[in-house]
């Protein structure tokens, strides 16, 4: 009975590799989702880890008030991990010496993630402190030598005598100011309360730190609602670092280049849905005059697709798993002490994937060809490609359904869709125009150039419709390959060979030229020396600045968080924090202000700093007067007009200066950035310290601890250990995005392939006649190679356009660069795309060209 | 409408009409025809006279406009297009001019393919002897493209005998032949079907095809003319 036919008939044609185009295209739509969701999971989920790392947990609720116990009874009831963290800033004694510190009081399950190191004493290789105890605290070195103690040492913390059990030599927390804040003291935060330090109306910041999974978290943040108040607020993970942005656009991109290989690979599918079809219509009518019924007949060709459909995906969800956790191996051998977590969605999308592939691409023209008529026995002719509305219509909404389930995210899988459907129209258009005016233009053309714009013309629709998928899988290498280079190139911009990895703080004016001579003999170049001083906003137009009461709390917590770029995330992330509470308008307004009444490190520059860029106003003209540049978001946020009048406060001394200009300021370049520059005739009488940095190669790290002894005032923040973040993240990202090129440039062939392939029938009754006619070899072979260079061109130059297009709204939108033209693309675009499909078409053409007449006859009429 | 045994397929006033964009062109006006039970009957005439569009409402591959046909005792004109193929499969036996073998069937396997749709039991020894009643027993596991013409014929003539079909309709069986594999074609196709005891109706534009059949039917304009007097014929 027919399964066993069917069984027979699929069987026969897997072997014939009638049935290998379309399952080879199905495979790479579940690879293709599967390999990409897990990957960009990976991702995802390492960059969540890793941004931890920077806060020591998943999750963090910041206060201004003293800790709030049923809060942390509720995470420990959720088995949510929790750990309590205080700062502040006092002042502590080691006999007759004393000094400003930051501390932070942490619990014993601190740090919930990330790596706090602690060392018995300042030495590198000091043997390491593996827990600390109550009565015990731990100082950065710096702080030994300014209080002339070493560790095993006592000092007095408020009323308390703590004992110094060794030193901070790693803290995944850490303050990454490039400012000189106070340097860190950690204790155990059961000692607090003993010292006396804290009062009422002290300024301290609490942190309830939680780790656990994102399903756990969201469900605490929900419960504990109700015990929350107004100081009160959640920190968000950091995405805005130079990490956070790199992954971020990493991100996208994977997602994009998903979305743009699921579209490659369903139009593969249907192409070669179609050209299966096609194949297939006169042994459907052959059969129904045997006496199969259409319903047998479905029943036939169904399970055929069933059966392909089954082994594509058994054969693209095993790739697809194995390229996933091979991705999530290399994730893990890179972060160390990330944790992989397997999850099931990738594994979901890819049969889905497969189900919407086989359902809405390939189902209807087997349903189609199930109802050719038998009657096709006595007509003696192919079936000719016939414009399927509904194919069509059902495989758009295919192609929408596979982009919103990847993505999840409705909008921009509506929008790329309908990007592809006006493009895919705008090319069906010119392709029709381009291929009718080509009919005079092949007048005086030689005859092989001529049959091929004939044949180019006969087959206006399949070919119109070719033309697409060619241009649309170009178009989509071709939008790749730019992509990928241009943020590879930005990243690379963005932490060039020799940035300098070295920042030197509080540096006295004396001291200047020692550390450039210092710098100087160990071939080392120091940078520009910023001076800098602590000042404070007191008003804006003569209105004075209130701070509210939260703002105490913001003091202890900016100066720990104090490097430019975190800082700016922070307060970006308050501000929409705030937004998103609806808190009231006055609440607003004063948030809006907020840090702007506190300390602020304020510099005085003639010259504007390289990576800063002026939007509004100007800049000081021969040095300015009385003037000041601000960053621009500040400006925003102050709403700040050129013009305005701010008043400040440094070491006592008010006075104001006029904005005279707005600048925008590349907070993820890590060089020193300041919200305010003042112009310097305001500061000229000012005692200022200064900043500077240097790149110092790995082999000469011991002249830190020259620096740190010879000049025990100015503090070293090395961000070596960013940088190096930043590159290894760069450089396996850019090899995740290659990896991802190739697989979109592999669809793209695909979709090639089963276009030509899908022509394959009738060229060969072509050439069949051709070769009847007396045509060469060498004839035959210079119209094919014509036709297909000139379908190429074609293919090529829409691909270029489109690209070009879609490129500079890409750049700008999605991935925040700046616009550029891509002259590269102009060339590269039609040549790879003549030189491609030529290569592709003679390839696949190349065994019919050299078969005889009376074969090529045999093989027509079968 | 009566019938005896003797009577196999009867038509009457079967017409067929197509409708074109501003016109409608009648291919068959209204045709009388009765083909009895192991009748060899020609259908000929010229290219485009409508003999094949007749031959194709005979074998149910097609439906009239009007009149009615009867095949084996069953109206086609009231049957859908499933209970015709089921009534295909049971009573009717095809050959075709271009052979029409599935291509990704081996010979043996294009042979045995009716008789597994239909469900009969011992395909495969059955298609053996057909294979080897058309001299192809050694080509059993070849696949079209490997086979001539002759040979592709010589299977798809071992194909239309498997279920042992009561009618064989051939549509110009030896037109895509060089002559002398025609010939041998034709006369292995005359031979099965006296064998088997087959009615036959055969398409050709071919007269000396046509005179090996028993009687002959001339389609001109979409009008038959039957040349042999005990069957009814209406111009």
């Amino acid at each position: 009975m027919w399964p066993n036919v069917a069984w027979r008939l699929f069987w026969r044609e897997l072997k014939r590799g009638e049935l290998w185009v379309i399952a080879f295209a199905l495979c790479l739509a579940v690879f293709t989702v599967v390999s990409l969701s897990g990957i960009t999971e990976s991702v995802r989920s390492a960059l969540a880890q890793r941004s931890a790392n920077f806060i020591a947990a998943d999750k963090i609720l910041r206060s201004s008030l003293p800790f709030n116990e049923a809060i942390f009874e509720k995470a420990a009831t959720l088995q949510v991990k929790s750990a309590k963290q205080m700062q502040f800033s006092t002042m502590v004694f080691a006999g007759d010496e004393m000094q400003l510190v930051s501390v932070k009081a942490v619990s014993a399950s601190y740090p919930l993630r990330g790596k706090l190191t602690l060392r018995q004493h300042e030495a590198v290789d000091a043997p390491i402190v593996p827990t600390f105890s109550q009565g015990e605290v731990f100082l950065e070195p710096r702080l030994l030598q300014l209080l002339q103690i070493k560790a095993g040492d006592m000092i007095e913390v408020g009323v308390s005598q703590l004992k110094v059990a060794g030193v901070i030599a790693e803290e995944p927390d850490a303050p990454l100011s490039v400012f000189g804040n106070a340097p860190r003291l950690l204790m155990h935060v059961d000692d607090v309360a003993a010292t006396e330090v804290v009062q009422p109306g002290s300024r301290i910041g609490y942190r309830y730190q939680f780790a656990g999974s994102d399903a756990l978290l969201t469900q605490l943040e929900t419960e504990v609602k109700s015990l929350l108040t107004l100081h009160d607020r959640w920190q968000k993970l950091d995405r805005e670092s130079a990490v956070g942005s790199a992954l971020d656009r990493a991100e996208k991109f994977l997602l994009l280049a998903g979305l743009l290989g699921i579209v490659l690979a369903a139009c593969a599918a249907a192409v070669a849905a179609s050209q299966y079809s096609q194949r297939h219509a006169m042994s459907v009518a052959v059969i129904k005059a045997l006496g199969v019924t259409t319903a047998t007949a479905r029943k036939i060709y169904a399970s055929h697709l069933s059966l392909v459909t089954l082994l594509s995906v058994s054969i693209g969800l095993a790739l697809g798993q194995f390229a996933s956790s091979s991705a999530q191996w290399a994730i893990v051998n890179w972060l160390g002490d990330y944790q992989a977590e397997f999850s099931s969605r990738p594994l979901w999308l890819g049969l889905l994937t497969a189900v919407i592939c086989a359902g809405l691409f390939s189902a209807r023209p087997i349903w189609r060809l199930a109802a050719v008529p038998a009657l096709n026995v006595l007509r003696q002719r192919q079936q000719e490609w016939q414009f399927d509305i509904w194919h069509l219509a059902t495989g758009a909404v295919a192609v929408w359904l596979l982009m919103w389930l990847f993505s999840g995210d409705l909008w921009l899988s509506a929008w790329l869709f309908l990007l592809c459907v006006a493009f895919a129209a705008l090319l069906l258009g010119m392709a029709a125009v381009i291929v009718k005016v080509a009919k005079p233009m092949s007048a005086g053309q030689s005859s092989a150039l001529r049959l091929a714009l004939a044949n180019l013309r006969r087959r206006l629709w399949p070919n119109s419709f070719q033309l697409i998928t060619f241009s649309l899988a170009l178009f989509l290498t071709l939008l790749l390959y730019f992509l990928r280079a241009e943020l590879i190139g930005q990243w690379q911009q963005q932490v060039p060979v020799g940035a300098a990895n070295q920042f030197l703080v509080n540096i006295t004016e004396a001291e200047k030229p020692q550390i450039s001579a210092l710098l100087t003999k160990n071939q080392l170049t120091a940078g520009n020396y910023y001076p800098m001083i602590s000042g404070r906003v007191l008003s804006v137009n003569n209105e004075t600045l209130t701070e509210p009461d939260a703002e105490n709390s913001d003091k202890a917590e900016s100066e720990n968080r104090d490097t430019a770029n975190r800082d700016t995330a922070e307060r970006k992330k308050g501000e929409q924090q705030a937004d998103q509470t609806g808190t009231a308008a006055n609440a607003e307004t004063a948030e809006r202000r907020r840090g702007i009444g506190r300390e602020l490190n304020l510099t005085w520059l003639s010259q504007m700093p390289a990576n800063n860029e002026v939007v509004k106003g100007q800049w000081f003209v021969d040095g300015g007067k009385a003037e000041v540049s601000v960053e621009v978001e500040l400006a925003e946020r102050l709403d700040l007009a050129i013009g305005d009048t701010i008043g400040f406060s440094v070491g006592g001394q008010q006075f104001s200066a006029k904005v005279s200009s707005f600048r925008k300021v590349d907070w993820n370049s890590l060089q020193p950035n300041f919200f305010m520059i003042l112009s310097p005739d305001l500061m000229a009488t000012f005692p200022a310290t200064y900043l500077t940095a240097f790149y110092l190669p790995p082999a000469q790290q011991p002249l830190l601890n020259q620096l740190a002894r010879q000049f025990p005032t100015v503090s070293v923040l090395s961000v070596d250990n960013i940088l190096k973040q930043i590159n290894d993240i760069i450089a396996q990202v850019s090899l995740a995005l290659t990896v991802i090129l190739a697989l979109v440039f592999a669809a793209a062939v695909l979709v090639l392939v089963a276009q030509v392939q899908a022509t394959l029938e009738q060229r060969q009754q072509e050439l069949a006649i051709l070769r009847t006619l007396g045509a060469k070899t060498v004839f035959l072979r210079r119209a094919v190679l014509a036709e297909f260079a000139a379908l190429g061109l074609m293919a090529g130059v829409f691909a270029t356009v489109l690209a070009e297009i879609l490129l500079a709204v890409l750049q700008v939108r999605l991935f925040e660069l700046p616009f550029s033209l891509h002259w590269n693309l102009w060339w590269i675009g039609p040549g790879l795309g003549m030189l491609l499909i030529t290569g592709l078409g003679y390839l696949l053409l190349r065994k019919l060209l050299i078969v005889d007449a009376p074969t090529l006859l045999r093989r027509a009429l079968q | 409408m009566s019938f005896t045994p003797e009577i196999y397929i009867q038509a009457k006033a079967l017409t067929k009409q197509v409708q074109l964009t501003d016109s409608t062109l009648t291919i068959l006006q209204h045709i009388d025809l009765t083909i009895n039970r192991g009748d060899s009957v020609a259908i000929v005439g010229a290219s485009g006279s409508g003999k094949s569009t007749l031959l194709g409402i005979l074998a149910g591959l097609d439906t009239a406009t009007s009149g009615e046909v009867y095949l084996a005792g069953q109206p086609l004109h009231a049957l859908d297009d499933d209970a015709r193929a089921e009534l295909r499969a049971r009573q009717v036996g095809f050959v075709f001019q271009s052979f029409l073998l599935l291509p990704s069937l081996s010979a043996l396997e294009n042979v045995t393919l009716p008789a597994e749709l239909a469900g009969i039991k011992n395909a495969t020894q059955r298609g053996r002897e057909l294979l080897a009643l058309v001299g192809l027993t050694e080509r059993a596991d070849f696949y079209p493209s490997q086979m001539s013409g002759g040979e592709q014929q010589r299977v798809a003539i071992a194909r239309a005998f498997i279920t042992k079909p009561a009618i064989l309709f051939a549509d110009e069986p030896s037109a895509n032949l060089d002559e002398t594999t025609g010939a041998k074609i034709e006369d292995l196709l005359f031979e099965l079907n006296a064998q088997q005891g087959t009615t036959l109706v055969l398409v050709t534009h071919n007269p000396a095809l046509a005179k090996r059949c028993a009687k002959q039917a001339t389609m001109q304009a979409g009008h038959l003319t039957m040349a042999v007097a005990e069957v009814t014929s209406v111009a």
